[in-house]
């Protein structure tokens, strides 16, 4: 029972996005039908999830899956983000295309296929089942940031990113193909067994392990695999933008993690390796971020830098007791501000996205205060200020890297934030410190508000009371 | 009934000033709220200090988990150090509300909310919480300056604030090293300052962290060489919000140093001891002369105040008792003298519109009660025996010359310069010709009379009766010293007796 208690939520999903695909086909259903329904699903699936709550670590039917599946509390955390970022994206959505009219019932159809990959990754104890859930998440998040067909920025960016998504998915096939010549199953457990056995890696294990960090790197837009990430995450639209920034990369680091916590011998043997990815991630990612004028693209670049933070995590993380609970708290929190900030920017962005520049911004506190203490929680939280969830995020890393004794690689992470100091307080001076230059119009009543002060509480709720670690 | 009074004093003026913040109020409403409010907390504050009796340790304390797995708690306490600092927050804040009443709803919201942040920076004995209200204390400064200062302000904010966080997050490394150095040692998780002060760190990251703490709370103090922010920070800030940095917060960072550092790096401390303290003489040199050449009276105040502050630090870094407890008297005194200075000088903004010295004149002919105040609160500065100021630079002097003579020396002839350019600036600003715009000067009214008069009162009162304070602070700073002199000389044996088994074997 408790096997298919845990795959609920992915039932759930999965319905409701074959339930939107039929529902697209007759004419009178309204798109914003389609965002409610949508908000329903994850909704439901995301208080599913937190009822099954943390169960002991089960092979989700282990006869019929072969053991591919296995559920335990980091894929509970991971599912609960990538759902809530589902949600709070569908309500981005519904604002966004009250301006921008471009959006049709797939739309939301699409984007729930997609959370099903994420969530299925992140449950994924195998090689080619995780193969087969990052296509059906990339798959629909190609067509996601190329969603809006007459943009030639939009154009681009479904181009650069299917085409760099193809290589990593074919270096990701490759390493598969590599590690099970070495060991003989894509199976986790195995791979492990075998490593019990050996106590090194073999040369096909290196290589084929190598192939898959490189194709996980580029999903999670690191060093040296990280330049996509600027204009692909500028072409596609702001809620597109803040899903692929924070439910993707939960997903991905999902999988990153469990694959590097398979055995003790697996990590040791990267660590080195991920020890210079996250430095030049922090800071490749902070160089990019300062140079920055506008928002989208400067919350890319810092998508860059927290996935570093990530790295830190991972290069900190005990493989032998891996609870992942500083990876999954650091996503969660991550995930809050940026979507807390596409959402207000899906509403304050007007049409087709006209204010994108730290200069549109300026004034904002004057004409819409609430809005603005709203984006300013949310950047004082990804810059770690306290009391925010960031801070707490920062917090759980940096001391995890300090008991692994990778006390150079904290004080970097540290340096690191300081230099993202700049640009997040660069968006909180323009918003404050200057005169209103612009009306800032907002049609209707967006729900987006709704979702950004419900985020703003979270923001603070999660740091207040840290449940998860 | 004061179990929960810690606890009153950081939230209420939190919440009240993100109630503030929130709520479309009228600006005088603010502050009639952000006046009744502070005055609340003065008289809990009142309450505190009278029922304090320094005997023993942590007092009013309040303990809550907060993280179990990190062992984080929320955990406050005040003791003899704290408390005349937490005397300085909460004594001084209604007089910013009861003077200046032409600001906006959002300044009083901000003004409410530094206040409890730096309540609670005062008051948390965990690590952690301390870092925590540290971070935020800055938040409302950072939007008072940006948003309400002068016309350099953007420049100036930006510059206090990327200063002040990169001294943080430095700090928060720092931090961890040191809770993570708890964890290896003991095997448990611990912030709480009492617990850390059974940790024994050596080697090069125990002086890296050492220093990083340093570099945290010498830019707040603000020490010789991390100044460089103070004189743009707190001459484009709001008069309320130089007060503020000046009066307080360079305090919480000398206060910072006596509670965290000291009994955490006790050998890292000693080592340092003498860097430090030349360190604190040459800032007090070093931006005394630099006052002597400003125009801008509120700069000239600004470089006094850093200096002065460079004394306070000297006081810390003595290790003895008298300079410690001088240290602790004088951080009270420099904030009703220095920081009631500030008012003033607003009020003389406010009323004539200009700062400039050589726009100034005669102001004591048009307005002798101001000129009189005015007089108290300068010659408070610069030690005038009978005033607040006198006592703490006496037994910081006085400890120095004990830890060393030579810099007992300096620092005893370099406050000759305060004398100075406080005397002189008095002499240009109120006597000579009076001026085109200091002609209609108007004296002081009633109300301002009446919010001043207690600060004035406490100045003298705390030169005439220093035994009142110093009684309630002397007790801890005592067991302080003591435990710092006890660690250092057993470490300094320890390093003496580098072959273990020659020298033990003597009984």
């Amino acid at each position: 029972m408790h096997d298919f208690l845990s795959l609920l939520p992915l039932v759930i999903i999965t319905t409701g996005a074959i339930l939107l695909m039929l529902l697209s086909a007759f004419e009178s259903t309204k798109v914003e039908i389609a965002s409610y329904i949508s908000m329903g699903f994850y909704g439901v699936a995301f208080f599913v999830q937190l009822l099954i709550g943390c169960g002991p670590e089960t092979t989700i039917f282990s006869e019929t899956f072969n053991g591919m599946l296995v559920a335990n509390n980091f894929s509970m955390a991971a599912c609960l983000v990538i759902l809530g970022c589902g949600f709070f994206t569908a309500i981005s959505s519904h604002s966004y295309f009250k301006v921008n009219r471009f959006c049709t019932l797939e739309y939301y159809s699409i984007m729930m296929f997609s959370v099903c990959g994420m969530m299925l990754l992140t449950l994924t104890h195998e090689l080619i089942s995780a193969f087969i859930a990052i296509e059906i998440m990339s798959l629909a998040i190609y067509i996601l940031v190329g969603y809006e067909r007459k943009n030639v920025k939009a154009t681009e960016a479904i181009l650069k990113y299917l085409i760099l998504g193809a290589f990593a998915g074919a270096f990701y096939t490759m390493g598969a193909a590599l590690i099970y010549g070495g060991v003989g199953s894509t199976k986790f457990v195995e791979i492990a067994a075998t490593l019990n056995i050996d106590k090194t890696i073999s040369p096909l294990l290196l290589g084929g392990g190598f192939f898959i960090i490189v194709a996980l790197l580029f999903k999670i837009a690191a060093f040296p695999f990280h330049s996509w990430v600027i204009d692909v995450y500028d072409g596609a639209s702001a809620p597109i933008t803040g899903f692929m920034a924070t439910a993707l990369k939960t997903a991905a680091f999902a999988l990153f993690a469990n694959f590097l916590a398979l055995h003790t011998t697996m990590h040791d043997g990267w660590v080195t390796f991920l020890f210079y990815l996250a430095v030049f991630t922090m800071f490749g990612g902070n160089l990019i971020a300062i140079g920055q004028d506008n928002i989208k693209r400067m919350l890319a670049a810092s998508g860059i830098v927290h996935s570093g933070y990530l790295l830190i995590a991972l290069v900190a993380m005990n493989a032998e007791q891996f609870s992942g609970s500083v990876i999954a708290y650091y996503l969660a929190a991550y995930a809050i501000g940026t979507l807390g900030i596409f959402a207000s920017l899906s509403y304050l962005g007007g049409e087709g996205e006209k204010r994108a520049n730290f200069a549109d911004f300026k004034g904002l506190a004057k004409v819409h205060p609430y809005s603005a203490a709203a984006i300013t929680v949310f950047l004082l939280s990804m810059a770690g200020i306290p009391p925010t969830a960031g801070f707490m995020g920062k917090f759980y890393v940096i001391t995890s890297a300090f008991s692994a004794g990778h006390i150079a690689l904290a004080v970097l992470g540290i340096i690191s934030s300081i230099l993202s100091m700049w640009y997040y307080l660069r968006l909180i001076v323009n918003m404050y410190f200057h005169e209103a230059t612009d009306t800032f119009e907002v049609q209707g009543r967006p729900l987006a508000t709704a979702g950004t002060f419900v985020l703003v509480f979270f923001v603070f709720a999660i740091a207040l009371y840290p449940v998860v670690v | 009934m004061f179990e929960y009074a810690l606890s009153v004093i950081i939230f209420l003026p939190i919440l009240t000033g993100l109630a503030l913040l929130l709520f479309p109020l009228r600006g005088g409403v603010a502050r009639a709220v952000g006046f009744i409010v502070s005055v609340i907390i003065l008289f809990i504050g009142i309450e505190l200090f009278l029922g304090f009796n320094g005997k023993s340790g942590m007092e009013y304390t309040e303990f809550h988990q907060w993280i179990p797995s990190l062992g984080v708690n929320y955990a406050l306490g005040i003791d003899g150090i704290s408390l005349l600092v937490m005397v300085a927050a909460t004594f001084l804040f209604p007089m910013v509300f009861s003077i200046f009443k032409t600001r906006t709803k959002g300044f009083y919201g901000n003004l409410l909310l530094a206040q409890g942040a730096m309540l609670g920076a005062i008051c948390s004995t965990d690590l952690i919480l301390f870092y925590v209200f540290w971070e935020i204390m800055l938040l409302p400064i950072f939007f008072m300056i940006g948003i309400y200062g002068g016309d350099k302000r953007l420049s100036a904010t930006l510059k206090l604030t990327i200063y002040t966080i990169a001294g943080s997050l430095l700090m928060l490394a720092a931090i961890i090293y040191v809770g993570t150095s708890y964890h290896e040692q003991f095997g448990k998780w611990s912030f709480n300052i009492a617990d850390l002060q059974a940790l024994s760190l050596s080697g090069g990251f125990a002086i890296t962290a050492f220093l990083m703490f340093m570099v945290a709370f010498a830019i707040k103090i603000p020490l010789f060489p991390f100044h460089t922010w103070l004189p743009d920070g707190y001459t484009e800030a709001p008069t309320a919000t130089t007060f503020i940095l000046s009066a307080i917060m360079a305090k919480i960072g000398v206060y910072g140093v006596i509670r965290f550092v000291i009994p955490v790096f006790e050998v890292e401390f000693t080592r340092f001891a003498i860097l430090f303290s030349l360190l604190g003489i040459a800032g007090m040199l070093y931006c005394g002369l630099a006052a002597i050449a400003q125009k801008d009276i509120k700069r000239l105040l600004a470089f006094s105040s850093a200096s002065h502050m460079g004394i306070i630090a000297l006081g810390v870094f003595c290790m003895n008792v008298q300079a410690l407890s001088g240290c602790l008297f004088q951080i009270m005194a420099h904030a009703t003298s220095t920081g009631v200075l500030f008012l003033f000088v607003g009020l003389m903004e406010e009323r004539l519109g200009t700062r400039n010295i050589d726009d100034l004149g005669g102001i004591a002919y048009r307005a002798p009660i101001f000129a009189t105040f005015f007089a108290i609160a300068m010659l408070a500065s610069v030690g005038l025996p009978g005033t607040s100021g006198f006592i703490g630079e006496f037994l910081i002097i006085l400890g120095a010359i004990k830890f060393n003579a030579f810099i007992g020396f300096l620092a005893g002839t370099t406050l000759i310069i305060g004398v100075c350019y406080m005397l002189w600036m008095f002499q240009r600003v109120f006597f000579e010709k009076g001026k085109e715009r200091t002609e209609s000067f108007a004296d002081l009214n009633g109300m301002e009379i009446l919010t001043f008069v207690p600060v004035i009162l406490l100045i003298i009162g705390m030169g005439i009766f220093p035994q009142t304070f110093l009684e309630k602070i002397e007790p801890t700073a005592q067991q302080h010293v003591a435990q710092l002199t006890a660690v250092s000389a057993s470490q300094i044996a320890d390093t003496t007796v580098q072959n273990p088994g020659h020298t033990n074997h003597k009984n």
